[in-house]
């Protein structure tokens, strides 16, 4: 037996079985499917450590989005298309980043890669406003006039989808953004407010410009430059998180 | 060799907090002294491959750090102690410990035990479910430690350790330093003179990002032979080796 030890029992090593059995922590299932999906528990428990993927932003995002659900039903304008890129960007900008994370200097010393943890994180955050946003778009699109007497099922579908998409083109872009600012910056607070002021003065330049309060996500001319800020933020978040420019 | 540095410069600006040091190690505890702004949490960050160099060459653990793929592999076999280790308030000691275990690529299966070895090798047993929120300062850099040890590393790099340890939980420490100074390489930057005289095998004394001494302690005990600042015999060399430095960098002509 291995607790033998000069001919008595290990004690300590004894001890520290039993320890390791009692102290002990059982990852929940969210945790377990996602150990299986990333092929790392440790990517897995970072990214359930994601600090703005935490209940009163879930909750403050599923909130939002129902009430922008509800007032879509009431008047027909789509504002919650409007709302979600906002609300994604602001949890974003508290999903990675010294001044968020803690830890931030002791995980950037870890084996798993500082930037697959960010990607995690924001792939999750952005998941959850896309998954939230998706739903109450198709439930509006559904209940309001064109869905519930204009098309049938199939064509419903079909046009909720088709919003949703068009929305996540814009929600990439302030996303990126934002992300871009954060890292820059290290000012998550910074890179909110820079996401969210953003994101509003393009919601008022392409409602005055188009004269539809929604342009800013149902016009396709403006996919194109939402696609190209997207990719100068992403650029600039490579660079910014590259290895020779991290920690100072 | 579990360390190998030429020539390494770290600049911020134009401030350069390391400044041409070259420094080989291998098993056994160096212990890193300097005054404030020495340059010694600038070389512990390189070294922990959280900060690259601005010049100069890095091997450790005979890999080049500069690879993502050697960087990885150091990465999984370093422990590291910042000196302003942030945590989790919410998590709980063996939560905490066991995220970085996990972050360090330790197989699953053998995370709890390691933890759990962790914990008791620093005596927080008792405060194992407790949330981080609410332990003292030195239990906190207990924290530290265990984290740092998890992972049973090669290379182990502390930074102000003994910071908010009491009299008897550095000793117990020190005994700890000198158990995994006999398997591995640990660099431990501290500004209290008797933690290197009792645990290190070897001390590295650094002054404006240069390294002005390297020796044992009791090398550096004899710098010290009649010097007047200074209670301990430790401290009397300190002070010797920092002034003959500070006057040769001025002109003085007097070697280090």
């Amino acid at each position: 037996m291995n607790d033998d030890h000069d001919g008595g029992i290990d004690l300590g090593r004894v001890w520290t079985g039993i320890a390791a059995e009692v102290w002990r922590r059982r990852p929940g299932p969210v945790e377990r499917l996602a150990a299986r999906l990333l092929r790392s528990p440790g990517l897995a428990r970072a990214l359930l450590t994601t600090p703005s993927l935490l209940l009163p932003w879930l909750i403050s995002t599923v909130v939002i989005f129902g009430i922008g659900g509800l007032i879509n039903l009431a008047g027909g304008e789509p504002l919650v298309w409007l709302l979600a890129p906002g609300i994604a960007a602001i949890g974003i900008a508290y999903a990675y980043g010294p001044g968020i994370d803690p830890a931030w200097e002791l995980a950037s010393s870890m084996p798993i890669s500082e930037r697959m943890v960010l990607l995690v994180r924001a792939v999750a955050v952005f998941a959850v406003n896309a998954g939230l946003g998706l739903v109450v778009s198709g439930i509006t699109y559904w209940a309001t006039a064109d869905g519930l007497h204009g098309a049938g099922g199939h064509a419903t579908a079909a046009a909720a989808a088709a919003v949703t998409f068009a929305w996540l083109i814009p929600m990439t872009a302030v996303c990126a953004l934002t992300l871009a600012v954060a890292v820059v910056t290290r000012s998550a607070s910074a890179a909110a407010l820079t996401g969210v002021l953003v994101w509003g003065a393009t919601v008022l330049a392409t409602r005055a410009s188009a004269g539809v309060f929604t342009a800013a996500v149902t016009n396709t001319a403006t996919y194109l430059p939402y696609l190209a800020v997207a990719a100068c933020a992403t650029a600039v978040i490579g660079y910014a998180t590259r290895i020779s420019r991290r920690t100072q | 060799m579990n360390i190998e540095l030429t020539s390494v410069t770290r600049s911020f600006g134009k401030n350069k907090a390391v400044d041409g040091v070259s420094l080989e190690a291998g098993p056994g505890v160096l212990g890193l002294l300097g005054p404030n702004g020495a340059g010694k949490t600038s070389l512990l960050r390189v070294l922990a491959t959280v900060l690259p160099p601005s010049s100069g060459q890095i091997r450790l653990l005979e890999r080049d750090p500069g690879r993502t793929a050697d960087r990885r592999e150091i990465r999984r076999r370093l422990g590291y102690l910042p000196q302003n280790l942030g945590y989790y308030p919410a998590f709980t000691v063996v939560e905490f410990i066991e995220y970085f275990a996990l972050l360090k690529e330790v197989p699953s299966a053998r995370v709890p035990r390691a933890v759990a070895a962790a914990v008791e090798r620093v005596d927080l047993g008792a405060k194992a479910k407790s949330r981080l929120r609410t332990l003292s300062g030195g239990m906190l850099r207990r924290v530290g430690i265990a984290q740092a040890i998890v992972n049973d590393p090669d290379l182990l790099l502390l930074d102000e350790p003994t910071a908010g340890l009491d009299p008897e939980q550095r000793v117990g420490f020190r005994a700890l330093l000198r158990s995994l100074g006999e398997t591995s390489t640990v660099v431990v930057s501290t500004h209290l003179v008797e933690d290197v005289g009792a645990a290190c095998s070897e001390v590295t004394l650094m002054d404006t990002g240069h390294i002005v001494f390297r020796g044992t302690p009791d090398e550096l005990v004899a710098r010290g032979e009649g010097h007047g600042i200074g209670d301990a015999p430790l401290e009397r060399g300190y002070s010797a080796v920092l002034q003959a430095a500070r006057a040769a960098a001025h002109g003085d002509g007097v070697a280090a």
